[in-house]
């Protein structure tokens, strides 16, 4: 496969996936955004940081139109990025993924991301609507939260290594420690510093069609990507030329 | 007149290239989505970027959906 087009189906895979990705949050998750600070907007006025008048809503109109027309736009920027760290751990790994063909090799690996990346650090770290969250722990928060998608997202690629050492059933043990090292991590950090105030059904719901529109990109980029590949390389084994 | 014409082929791993343009992409959008406060715009706005918060208004709802943390 040409360099240029390996970089080409990387990128348009990130980006179809991304825009899937927007448009089903936009479907979904949007109702509960604009919930969620509604509550904001009370609390601002119980607690007298902001007042009820036209100016108000004059400039919360404005600002949230530009909010809300961003999420598809940034769902395709989130979904160029990740798709690049997927297409580069998808190339440097295809050759040894479990699958017929390049669609079954892509899901696999997508699947495998989706649970490390993702969903392993959502269960410590879950997604919350606004009104949750203090703006002086935003960066704490941050480093937690990325902290621990490395941990994870590093450790699989070591206990896998580990496991192509190892034969036979020996090879569960990789997958033993790397459970075993998350459920450490898990204990270890410190959970989020922010108390939840806002009523927890509209948080849980949030958390549930968060989830589902980030399941939607791995999903989309998973299949995409492998479809593209399966398309445009022809070779039996990876070539670039 | 005889011809002669190479190809390098390089078998198992992509080009670094393409990998480190990759991962250009990879970290400056995730920065762009998930954790600028201003920086960016801030190299042509200057300090007023941090109170605009174009990027961050911008890419806010996807923000919280994707589950980054956010205010």
């Amino acid at each position: 496969m040409k360099t240029i087009v390996f970089i080409a189906i990387v990128l348009a895979s990130g980006a179809i996936a991304g825009l899937v990705h927007g448009t089903v949050n936009f479907a979904i998750v949007e109702p509960y955004l604009d919930q969620a600070i509604g509550i904001e907007n009370q609390n601002l006025f119980a607690s007298g940081e902001e007042e009820d008048t036209l100016e108000f809503w004059a400039e919360y109109e404005s600002y949230r139109i530009w909010q809300k027309s961003g999420q598809v736009l940034a769902g395709v920027i989130l979904g160029l990025a990740m798709g690049s760290l997927f297409g580069i751990v998808f190339a440097l790994s295809r050759n040894s993924l479990p699958g017929k063909n390049d669609i079954s090799k892509a899901v696999f690996l997508s699947v495998i991301m989706w649970v490390t990346i993702y969903l392993i650090p959502f269960l410590k770290y879950p997604a919350n609507p606004p009104t949750v969250g203090d703006g002086e722990t935003v960066v704490l928060r941050a480093i937690l939260y990325l902290s621990f998608i490395a941990i994870s997202g590093l450790s699989v690629v070591v206990f896998y290594k580990l496991s192509k050492k190892l034969n036979g059933n020996k090879k569960y043990l990789a997958l033993a420690g790397y459970a075993g090292l998350m459920v450490i991590t898990f204990v270890a950090m410190p959970d989020n510093p922010d108390e939840i105030t806002a009523p927890m059904n509209l948080v849980n719901e949030f958390r549930f069609v968060s989830v589902l529109g980030v399941s939607s990109f791995w999903a989309c980029v998973g299949i995409t990507l492998g479809f593209f590949w399966k398309k445009f390389d022809k070779t039996p084994q990876m070539e670039y030329s | 007149m005889s011809k002669s014409e190479q190809i390098t082929r390089t078998v198992g791993k992509p080009p670094i290239l393409a990998v480190a343009l990759l991962a250009v992409v990879f970290a400056f959008g995730l920065f762009i989505v998930g954790f600028d406060q201003g920086h960016i715009f801030s190299v042509i706005q200057g300090v007023d970027a941090y109170e605009e918060l174009y990027i961050h208004e911008l890419t806010h709802d996807m923000r919280h959906a994707a589950g980054f943390p956010c205010h």
